[in-house]
C-alpha cells in the first residue's frame, strides 16, 4: 500500500532523512520506534507530503505521491495525525471535526454517519460538541486529533507520537483505540512512538529508526526480545 | 444637541468605510500573519474603477459597483499569487518590504492614468433630508446600510458555511489545515478576493459623496492598520468596533474642537488606549 523507496529529507541544509526504504501492506498496524531527535516526525512529513524528499520515491497504491501537494495526498487517503495536533483552538470539536471531513465535503449522510462514530469512539467529545478545542487538555486535544483524522475516512492512517506527554492512564486508553481503528474499521496504521512498550504491544511488526538511518525491522515479538531495542527503548 | 447627533451620524458613516477595510485587512492578516500594507491602496483603486465605469464609460452605478468588485477581487489575487506566495518561505520582512513595493505600483499606476488631481464620481442619489435635526443624504444612508449588510453577510458566510470556516482553519493553524486535505493556497485566494472586493464596496459607497485622489489609499491604509491594532490583530470583533470608534472620535473630535485636529485626536486617543491595554481592545495574550 505504501512504499518508500531510499528517500532522503534536508532541512535547512541539513541531512535528516537518509537512505530510508519501507514498505507498508493494506490492513497492516505498524511501529515506527526511535528516540527523540531520530527523524521520526521528519519522516511521516515527508510521507504526508508536507516536507518533500531531496531524492528517492514515495508510492501510495503504485501512484508516486511524493511530489502531490498534501491536499491531494490527504484526497487519496492517506492522513497524518500530527504531532502537536495542530487543532484550530478557537473553533468548536463539531467544527474542528467537520473540517477533517473537507474530503468528503457535501455528503452530508457521510459525513453525520462518522460523526456519530468518531463520537462514540470518544464519548467525552460528543459532551462538549460546542466547547473551543484550545480549552482542552492535553489528552482530550489528542483525542479530537484522531478524530478528526478519521473524519476523512483514511484508508492509511499516520499517527505521529499520540502519547506524547499523557498520563500512561489516558495512553492505554488512546493505545485500546488505536487498536479498534485498525482493527475494527478496516483501516491500515503507522504509529510512530517513543514509547515503544506500548507500540510494540499492540502493532504487528516495526521499523526502528536511529540518526535518521532505518536500523532494524521486523515483527514485533522479534523487537521486543532485540537486545539493542529492550536497551535502547524499553528500560529492561 | 443637535450639532452632536450631526457629527454622531457622521461619525457612523465614516466608521462604517473604516469597518469594512479593516474588516478586510485583518481577514488578510490572518493568513499570511502579516499586515497587507498596500490594503488602502486597494480600496483607492476600488474608487477609480468605480469611477472609470461611472463618470468615463456612462454605466450605471450599481453595475460600476459590481464590476468593481469583481475588478478588484482579481487584483487582490493577482497579488497574493505575485507578491505574497512566493515569499511564503521567507522572513517576514520580505513580504513587507514587498507590500511597500506593491503599494508603490499601485499609486504611480493610478498617477500615471488618471493623474493627480482629486475626481469626483456622479453622485447617484444627491437628495437629501432633515430627520431629527440631522442633515441626510441618501447616498450616506447608503453607506451605514450597506456596510451593515455587508458585514452581516460576511459574518454568516464566516461561520456558517464550510468555505468560510476554511478561512478561519487557515488563519488558526495552517498545517493543520492542510493536513485536513485543505488546498491553503485556494483559501488564500479566496481571502484576498474577498478582501478586496470589500475594499472596492467601502471606496465605491463614499466616492460620489468625497473626491477620489491617488494619495487617498495611503491614509485609509494607514488608518485601517491602527483600527486593527486598536481592535486587537486578527479579531473580526475588534475590527468592526474599531472602525466605528475612529469614525466617532474622528467626527466628534472634528465638531467640538476643529476639523484641522481631528487625526490628533483620534490618533492621541490611541496612544492613550494602548498604554492602557497594549494587545488592543480584543486583543489576545501572545503565545
Amino acid at each position: 500500500m505504501l512504499k518508500l523507496n531510499q528517500v532522503n529529507t534536508h532541512i535547512g541544509g541539513l541531512h535528516i532523512i537518509q537512505d530510508v526504504s519501507l514498505n507498508i501492506e493494506k490492513g497492516e498496524f505498524v511501529a515506527l520506534l526511535g528516540s527523540n531527535g531520530a527523524g521520526k516526525t521528519t519522516l511521516f512529513r515527508t510521507i504526508a507530503g508536507v516536507l518533500k524528499p531531496k531524492t528517492g520515491s514515495i508510492e501510495l497504491d503504485g501512484v508516486a505521491i511524493d511530489k502531490l501537494p498534501v491536499h491531494k495526498i490527504v484526497e487519496m487517503g492517506l492522513v497524518l495525525c500530527p504531532q502537536g495536533r495542530q487543532l484550530f483552538p478557537e473553533l468548536s470539536v463539531q467544527k474542528n471535526l467537520l473540517l477533517g471531513a473537507f474530503p468528503l465535503r457535501g455528503d452530508k449522510t457521510r459525513i453525520q454517519k462518522n460523526l456519530d462514530k468518531v463520537y462514540d469512539l470518544f464519548p467525552i467529545l460528543r459532551e462538549r460538541t460546542f466547547q473551543q478545542a484550545g480549552t482542552f487538555s492535553g489528552g482530550e486535544q489528542q483525542m479530537l486529533a484522531i478524530a478528526r483524522a478519521l473524519m476523512g475516512e483514511p484508508r492509511l492512517l499516520l499517527l505521529d507520537e499520540p502519547s506524547m506527554g499523557l498520563a500512561p492512564l489516558i495512553v492505554k486508553q488512546i493505545g485500546e483505540v488505536i487498536e479498534n481503528i485498525n482493527h475494527e474499521m478496516d483501516t491500515t496504521v503507522f504509529l510512530s512512538e517513543q514509547n515503544a512498550n506500548m507500540a510494540l504491544n499492540i502493532t504487528d511488526r516495526g521499523y526502528v529508526l536511529e540518526s535518521g538511518r532505518c536500523t532494524l525491522e521486523g515483527p514485533c515479538d522479534e523487537l521486543k526480545k532485540d537486545e539493542k531495542v529492550r536497551k535502547a527503548y524499553i528500560g529492561a | 444637541m443637535e450639532l452632536f447627533l450631526q457629527q454622531v451620524f457622521n461619525g457612523i458613516m465614516f466608521g462604517s468605510t473604516y469597518a469594512i477595510v479593516a474588516l478586510g485587512l485583518t481577514l488578510v492578516m490572518g493568513i499570511l500573519h502579516i499586515p497587507n500594507f498596500a490594503h488602502g491602496h486597494l480600496y483607492m483603486l476600488g474608487g477609480y474603477i468605480t469611477y472609470l465605469f461611472v463618470a468615463t464609460l456612462g454605466l450605471g452605478y450599481w453595475p460600476s459597483l459590481l464590476i468593481a468588485i469583481v475588478v478588484l477581487g482579481f487584483v487582490g489575487i493577482i497579488m497574493e499569487a505575485v507578491v505574497y506566495r512566493p515569499l511564503n518561505e521567507q522572513p517576514h520582512i520580505n513580504a513587507f518590504i514587498a507590500a511597500i513595493g506593491a503599494l508603490l505600483v499601485l499609486e504611480s499606476a493610478v498617477e500615471v492614468i488618471w493623474g493627480p488631481q482629486g475626481m469626483r464620481v456622479p453622485n447617484p442619489y444627491p437628495h437629501t433630508f432633515e430627520f431629527l435635526g440631522i442633515i441626510m443624504s441618501v447616498q450616506r444612508l447608503l453607506v451605514i446600510f450597506g456596510a451593515i449588510l455587508l458585514i452581516v453577510l460576511l459574518h454568516l458566510f464566516l461561520k456558517k458555511t464550510l468555505t468560510g470556516t476554511t478561512i478561519e482553519a487557515v488563519a488558526q493553524n495552517r498545517e493543520g489545515a492542510m493536513l485536513n486535505g485543505i488546498n491553503v493556497n485556494r483559501v488564500s485566494s479566496l481571502t484576498f478576493f474577498i478582501s478586496s472586493g470589500t475594499a472596492a464596496v467601502a471606496a465605491s459607497f463614499i466616492a460620489p459623496i468625497f473626491v477620489i485622489s491617488p494619495a487617498m489609499g495611503a491614509i485609509i491604509g494607514m488608518k485601517a492598520f491602527i483600527i486593527v491594532l486598536l481592535g486587537g490583530m486578527g479579531s473580526i470583533p475588534g475590527a468592526i468596533i474599531g472602525g466605528y470608534f475612529l469614525g466617532l472620535i474622528e467626527s466628534l473630535g472634528g465638531g467640538y474642537v476643529s476639523a484641522a485636529y481631528k487625526d490628533v485626536i483620534a490618533f492621541g486617543a490611541l496612544i492613550v488606549i494602548f498604554s492602557i491595554k497594549p494587545t488592543g481592545l480584543f486583543g489576545k495574550k501572545e503565545g
